[in-house]
Order: C-alpha cells, then sequence, then structure tokens
C-alpha cells in the first residue's frame, strides 16, 4: 500500500508488531479490512463474511513472522483471504452443513427465456438480477470446493493462471487442467437445467 | 432445448455479471474491535520460527535425496539378486563362531 511521507510503512508497523507490540496491528486491519472483506465477499456466502475477513486477519497475525519482505503485504494478505475462503468450502463440504441451495421450475422458465432472448437485456432489471445470483449460487454448490475457487477466481473474476496460482498456493498447471474441467462441469450444469 | 457454444457464452456472461453485482457488507467498528480483542488474547506474535517449523523444512529439504537413495538402494538389490532367505541360511550354515548367529536369535 502506498502511504504518505507521514505513515509508516507496513513492514515499520510489522516490525513493531513482532518487537511486541500487538495493538500495532490495528493500523494494519484498518488499512487492510476493505481489501479483504472486497475478496471474502466474492467467495464466501453474505452471512458469512465478516467472520471469514475475521479469521484472515488473525492467520495473517499468527503467520506475521514468516512473511517475507520480497513480496507486498497487501498481495500476502490477499493469499490469505483467498485460501480462509477455501478453506471455508473445503470444511463446510466435508461436513455438509448446509443443504444445497435448488432452483424452482420459475429458475427454468427464467432461463430458457434469457436462452431464446437473442437481445443482451435480459438480465437489467432487479428480478433478473436476483434470479442469476440464485442460479450461480446452485451451480457453484454442485461444484467441489478446489473447482469452485478456481471456477471464480479464473472465469468469473478473470484473473491470469499464474496470478490464481499465487493465491491458492498451487502450481499454474494444476490451476490450468481444474480451471478447464470446472468450466466443462458448469457447462453440463447448465445444459442439464436448460435442456431437462 | 439444446444450448450451443453461443448459449453458453451468454449464460457465463450471465453469471459473471451476478457474480459481481454480490452484496458487500460493511464491518464496522465493533467488528474491528472483536477481531482486536481476538488478536490481542493470542499474545505476542513469535518472531523466531519454532523447532516444528524448523524440522518440517529440513524434512521437505531431505525429502529428494532420501528418494533418490531408496531408488538407489532397490536398484542395487534388483541387480545384486540379493535373495534374504537365501543370504540367512547361507549365514547360518556357513557360520566360522558355532551356533552365534543361532544364539542371537535365542534359539
Amino acid at each position: 500500500m502506498n502511504n504518505g511521507p507521514s505513515q509508516p510503512s507496513d513492514e515499520d508497523i510489522i516490525r513493531r508488531v513482532i518487537g511486541g507490540d500487538i495493538d500495532a496491528f490495528e493500523s494494519i486491519l484498518v488499512r487492510h479490512k476493505d481489501r479483504v472483506v472486497d475478496i471474502v465477499r466474492k467467495h464466501v456466502p453474505y452471512h458469512e463474511v465478516e467472520e471469514t475477513a475475521h479469521d484472515v486477519f488473525v492467520r495473517a497475525y499468527q503467520s506475521l513472522a514468516t512473511f517475507k519482505k520480497r513480496s507486498r503485504f497487501e498481495h500476502w494478505v490477499s493469499a490469505i483471504a483467498v485460501r480462509a475462503c477455501y478453506d471455508f468450502w473445503r470444511k463446510r463440504y466435508r461436513s455438509r452443513e448446509l443443504p444445497m441451495s435448488s432452483l424452482s421450475e420459475e429458475h427454468q422458465g427464467w432461463l430458457e427465456g434469457v436462452m431464446q432472448d437473442r437481445s443482451d437485456r435480459s438480465f437489467d432489471d432487479r428480478v433478473s438480477q436476483e434470479k442469476a445470483k440464485e442460479l450461480l449460487a446452485w451451480a457453484l454448490d454442485r461444484l467441489s470446493p478446489e473447482d469452485r475457487m478456481v471456477l471464480e477466481l479464473v472465469y468469473l473474476e478473470g484473473r491470469s493462471g499464474r496470478e490464481t496460482a499465487d493465491l491458492l498456493g498451487w502450481s499454474v498447471a494444476n490451476v490450468k487442467v481444474r480451471s478447464l474441467r470446472a468450466r466443462r462441469k458448469l457447462r453440463r450444469l447448465m445444459a442439464g437445467l436448460v435442456e431437462a | 432445448m439444446k444450448l450451443f457454444k453461443r448459449d453458453h457464452t451468454k449464460l457465463e456472461n450471465l453469471l459473471i455479471r451476478a457474480y459481481h453485482e454480490r452484496e458487500r457488507p460493511d464491518v464496522d467498528e465493533l467488528w474491528q474491535m472483536r477481531v482486536m480483542s481476538h488478536i490481542r488474547s493470542l499474545g505476542p506474535v513469535r518472531s523466531g520460527r519454532g523447532y516444528i517449523t524448523l524440522f518440517e523444512q529440513s524434512v521437505w529439504r531431505l525429502a529428494p535425496m532420501t528418494g533418490l537413495l531408496i531408488l538407489i538402494l532397490v536398484g542395487l538389490l534388483l541387480t545384486l539378486d540379493f535373495m534374504p532367505d537365501y543370504e540367512m541360511a547361507k549365514i547360518l550354515i556357513d557360520d566360522p563362531v558355532e551356533f552365534t548367529v543361532l544364539q542371537w536369535f535365542g534359539v
């Protein structure tokens, strides 16, 4: 983060925190909370954002000593945020805590209408936006945590393979293979819905 | 209804828009206080890397060499035609010191 001349850099604050000044971490929290919440809200349900963002800062604090000055702090904390979201879905996938979102015939009818409409105006009203969000949640719920994360990062956010690999801590080849498979699964899900 | 490539593209664009339209909750000061209170309860950050971390790092550094060593040993055993049963019997039969080996096994 680019700070003014009077403001200490992230590295200075980290040094203070490591030196025992725990309260100094609050500056880090204030500086980076918007970025973290912005990442987290895209990957986890709305009501879980605060809890997951909380977890991100706790993890960042606990591993602060491993932060290397070679990378920028915002990139480092972004990777922690993405991995916390991935862990959220892995945990949920294992425990099957929540019932999967379901679609009604109304959704199917809406989707067919969108497909038949050759114009691109099908998404303009609020009802359509809500339906599209529910459709997305339905499709993502049917993917594994790995497929979900890679699909969101690569196709929905438009990040590069390398960037995604850095954020998830995977190899670039793994990201490429997984993202192709995940996209194919998404297309199959959509086709199954429309063609049913 | 059959979906074609352009339909998939249209659908994907729709989902991308839906993805970016997701709501953003505002984290308030109370949230910030909760996080800081949690962090204070954890105590100071340990600046040095713990012994366990150092041990884990050393283990992973040694892993490729260990793997290579295992491969070499397996290769050697295969080329030397090593048969443990035969070798053991040979030691017992050729034992120059009377029954020493048998005594080791408590026989």
